[in-house]
């Protein structure tokens, strides 16, 4: 989680990021100047259309102001995709992929249009793209 | 009749001038008092924002504001507006907007994305209250 000294962009640092099932992941705020949220899309969070394997739990981090964390253990394979809050509007969204296509119970990324902008489906780094880098990084302009 | 409508008017301007300068006085030092809140009280914010200070606003008056704006002493160093840009382009005007003081040495306007409080991308107006308020508000 990080954003420019005068909050003009903020982002998730990765945006996308490949883990295998089982690994804990650990949301960092290492904005000085602002709170962030990583938030699951799921109905159980807030009424969201769900954009996480029907087999993972959901989460909420709440509110973390700077240098607090949040650690979420992911098992379920398949696509993940979370949003920041208060940032949404702005796009501040990321993508995790656990596992790969063809592993069991793999659930792929959500085809659901309806409930995000087309500003966050655009920010939301491919499957392949993520699998090939292992990570991908927003563009540094801090 | 004309020397009396001058004394009432004269009356008037500086009843006026003592309310503003007695206003300004309140909030010179933090904490202002009713009805300003501490931003951080309200919103899961840092206490103190880099190049913001520590903010208090009437929550009356969001999202505009003005939020005034504290160092890490407690002096009063800028107010600041928050216009979101949407309802500006939907033709939303903010006027008449209060003033934490009446000095302003600069004026400094920039994009933000949106944070609690003011969720939608907005403009900072910041207005510097002296020379040194930058300097003490950068972290």
């Amino acid at each position: 989680m990080k954003g420019t000294a005068r909050g003009e962009r903020i982002w998730f640092a990765p945006r996308g990021l490949a883990v295998a099932p089982g690994s804990t992941v650990r949301f960092v705020n290492r904005d000085p100047g602002n709170s962030h949220t990583a938030t699951a899309y799921h109905p159980e969070v807030y009424g969201r259309t769900r954009r996480i394997p029907a087999a993972a739990a959901p989460w909420d981090s709440d509110f973390l102001l700077p240098d607090e964390s949040f650690e979420v253990t992911l098992t379920a394979p398949g696509v993940y995709d979370y949003y920041c809050i208060p940032h949404e509007m702005a796009a501040m969204v990321g993508r995790i992929v656990v596992g790969a296509p063809g592993d069991a119970g793999w659930e792929g990324p959500s085809a659901d249009a309806e409930d995000v902008s087309p500003e966050v489906l655009a920010a939301l780094p491919g499957v392949e793209e993520i699998l090939a880098n292992g990570r991908i990084e927003e563009e540094d302009r801090a | 009749m004309f020397k009396s409508t001058l004394l009432s008017a004269a009356l008037v301007l500086g009843a006026a001038a003592c309310a503003t300068a007695h206003d300004e006085d309140a909030l010179r030092m933090a904490p202002p008092g009713d009805p300003y809140v501490q931003v951080s009280d309200v919103l899961p914010l840092p206490a103190f924002l880099p190049g913001l200070g520590t903010l208090f606003v009437n929550p009356e008056t969001l999202p505009a504001g003005p939020f005034l704006s504290y160092d890490h002493d407690g002096k009063l160093s800028a107010t600041i507006y928050m216009t979101p840009l949407e309802e500006l382009q939907n033709g939303t005007a903010y006027d008449d907007l209060a003033i934490g003081a009446h000095h302003v040495s600069s004026v400094d306007i920039y994009y933000n994305a949106g944070h609690p409080g003011v969720e939608k991308p907005h403009a900072h107006v910041v207005l510097f209250h002296d020379d040194e308020a930058k300097g003490r508000l950068a972290k």
